[in-house]
């Protein structure tokens, strides 16, 4: 199978990379800024084109990967669909629940497969996580605390520092976390949100989010681009019997450069692992597509923490609980 | 320093054991004796830091002592404070003040009618990181504060801390007026705002109380707050739990995790991995700082306006909780 690559930021440049391990070829990079689409398209030997268009229509493409700004994501999506492509659509799926709603009806309309990039559920300290609850370690999970984030992002022309486009670190980012605490605990009641979304004279966002699901549970849920540098994601969740926390500055692995440079005096951590969690999230993908399994994320799972994001932001500008 | 004669009322609550130990540790102060309208308590904790247990209150409160530390249930604070200021005795309270606004301001009225200093007993005001914290936020070392995320997370103490007629709320009430007291130290702002979910979350039917608060506060000049208050760690948790901030501030954030100062002790005889603290006991500074007070007449640097604006704030939690929207303090 092929695939063409819209949208050529470094969730593009990831995915490009996890389609070709899983044995794929990218065949076609777009992107508005047709450098970003050069070096892409070169890379793997692939055509390259500043339009999306004629990209997502060629004949030889099967897979249409969607990784550009969020409030394009619908128009791209159906767009694709239309042309009888499989979609793998970068969270968040659209910007608003309405857009989210017309993309997976054209999809259905038209019997083409649309997945959801939330690629926290293939992380496998939240899988770990997942499986202490389901072994009942904790007993009856009464809350979580989930915290996410670091620096502010670059995007292309600053398109995050727009919140009325990106939404902030709670629609972009901390959305994967709603998301998989509506996958481990059910629905959500309701939600309070406050969020910063500051763009002068400095550019940072925090988003502080309590929510009540509909067992019971509470949940806490931070996201952060306001720090100086870094990424940082905590998980605890505390129940009748226990608790299992994780923290990412937990790691197994540390280095630092001695002598002269940049990156000199910077200790660099990481916790490598065999699979790469986006490596799992395309094999995934890739199993539905021909026909071993059903996928992990539905679209309807996209539309759920669009939905989510949507009422914390709601509730960030009313200073009221949004129920949902 | 002349000896300050100080007393405890009452060993109800498990931090008295802590002000006494430190009250035994200062050259300038003699811990000179207990009341406690449980004799038998009272009686043991006399012998255990080797001072007198006196069992009628008014033969206590006519004695020499110039100040006392009251460390009952919180629903007798009021009657407690008020005894205690009308025979002329500086106070130092445990906290919160008390469960209720009207009670908090009554005590607080008793010890301006006698003359007498009332402190709240905020012992992390006296925590070298949070006082180190304060100084960096005050020298503008992150700029301008915007936001900030807490935790003050522990054990269910169980006890008369569980039942509502006595503590006045439960894991919310017990653990949201530190870090409000805390933070209008830190910033010289007032809460504004509150909005708080409520839960029962871990102990079910054995707890009548909540034993989980999530906040989410607004301070004077918008700063959001969010905070929670929770018995949640388990009995196997190698600590009685933590005090957590993060500030994010217009040129940089800033960390606090308050008990991070300990040694990971592993005890094959108990099973246990512990988390041992070494750094400064915060309640010796509480104490210290409480009978250099009594001692040159005046006020206690925590006072009990101080307590009663924390106590204002959980109040306001509580109301926010039920009315399910947020509230003005």
């Amino acid at each position: 199978m092929n695939v063409a690559i819209i949208g050529c930021g470094v969730m593009g440049k990831m995915h490009a990379e996890m389609a070709v391990r899983c044995g794929l070829k990218v065949v076609v990079c777009a992107d508005n800024f047709q450098k970003a689409a050069n070096e892409l398209a070169q890379k793997y030997g692939a055509d390259s084109t500043n339009n999306s268009q004629p990209a997502l229509s060629r004949d030889d493409v099967d897979i249409v990967v969607i990784a550009t700004p969020t409030t394009t994501h619908a128009a791209l999506v159906q767009a694709a669909a239309k042309e009888g492509k499989h979609i793998f659509c970068e969270k968040p799926f659209c910007r608003t629940v309405a857009e989210c709603k017309s993309s997976i009806d054209v999809a259905k309309e038209h019997g083409v497969k649309l997945f959801i990039g939330h690629v926290v559920r293939y992380f496998q300290e939240f899988e770990a996580v997942r499986a202490q609850l389901q072994q009942g370690v904790v007993g009856e999970p009464g809350f979580a605390h989930l915290y996410r984030g670091g620096a502010y992002p670059a995007g292309q022309d600053n398109w995050f520092q727009n919140y009325k486009l990106s939404g902030g670190v709670t629609l972009d980012c901390m959305i994967h976390d709603l998301d998989w605490i509506r996958f481990v605990f059910g629905e959500p009641e309701r939600i309070f949100c406050q969020a910063l979304q500051r763009s002068n004279p400095e550019t940072l966002d925090y988003s502080q989010v309590t929510m009540r699901m509909k067992s019971g549970l509470i949940a806490k849920v931070i996201g952060t681009w306001a720090h100086p540098s870094g990424f940082h994601v905590k998980i605890e969740v505390c129940g009748s019997k226990g608790m299992v926390q994780f923290d990412s500055n937990d790691v197994p692995l540390t280095s630092e450069r001695r002598g002269e440079g940049a990156a000199v005096g910077t200790i660099v951590p990481s916790s490598p692992v065999l699979k790469s969690p986006y490596l799992l999230e395309w094999e995934d993908f890739l199993g539905w597509l021909e026909g071993r399994h059903e996928p992990r994320v539905t679209p309807e799972d996209g539309l759920h923490a669009v939905a989510m994001a949507t009422a914390a932001l709601k509730s960030a500008e009313t200073k009221a609980p949004v129920t949902l | 320093m002349k000896d300050v004669r100080i007393g405890i009322m009452s060993f109800a609550h498990m931090h008295a054991f802590s002000y006494a130990a430190s009250l035994n540790q200062l050259p300038e102060a003699t811990l000179a004796g207990i009341w406690d309208d449980d004799p038998k308590r009272g009686q043991d904790m006399a012998k255990q830091f080797n001072t007198q247990f006196v069992a009628s209150l008014d033969d206590f409160l006519a004695s020499d002592i110039a100040g006392v530390i009251i460390c009952s249930e919180n629903n007798k604070h009021r009657a407690l404070v008020e005894k205690a200021a009308a025979a002329g005795k500086w106070i130092l309270c445990e906290k919160p003040l008390s469960p209720k606004v009207e009670d908090a301001q009554a005590m607080i009225d008793a010890c301006k009618k006698a003359g007498v200093g009332l402190g709240t007993a905020f012992p992390c005001r006296f925590i070298p990181s949070i006082m180190a914290a304060r100084e960096q936020i005050r020298a503008g070392h992150i700029g301008e504060v915007l936001a900030i995320a807490c935790t003050n997370h522990g054990q269910n103490p169980g006890g008369w801390f569980v039942e509502e007629a006595e503590s006045g709320g439960g894991a919310t009430m017990d653990h949201t007026v530190h870090v409000v007291d805390v933070l209008r130290w830190m910033l010289d702002r007032e809460f504004k705002k509150v909005y708080c979910e409520l839960g029962n979350q871990l102990h079910g039917e054995s707890l009548k109380t909540d034993d989980l608060g999530s906040l989410n506060m607004e301070m004077d000049g918008g700063i959001q707050v969010s905070h929670l208050a929770s018995w949640s760690r388990p009995q196997s948790f190698p600590t009685w739990g933590d005090v957590t901030l993060e500030f994010i501030g217009t040129e940089g954030v800033l960390n606090v995790d308050a008990f991070n100062q300990k040694l990971d002790v592993f005890d094959d005889a108990n099973m246990r991995h512990a988390w041992v603290g070494w750094g400064d006991n915060p309640d010796l500074g509480l104490v210290t700082d409480f009978v250099r007070a009594v001692a040159k007449r005046e006020a206690p640097s925590v006072t009990g306006e101080d307590g009663l604006r924390a106590t204002e704030v959980t109040v306001a939690a509580y109301k926010a909780a039920n009315a399910k929207e947020m509230v003005s303090v």
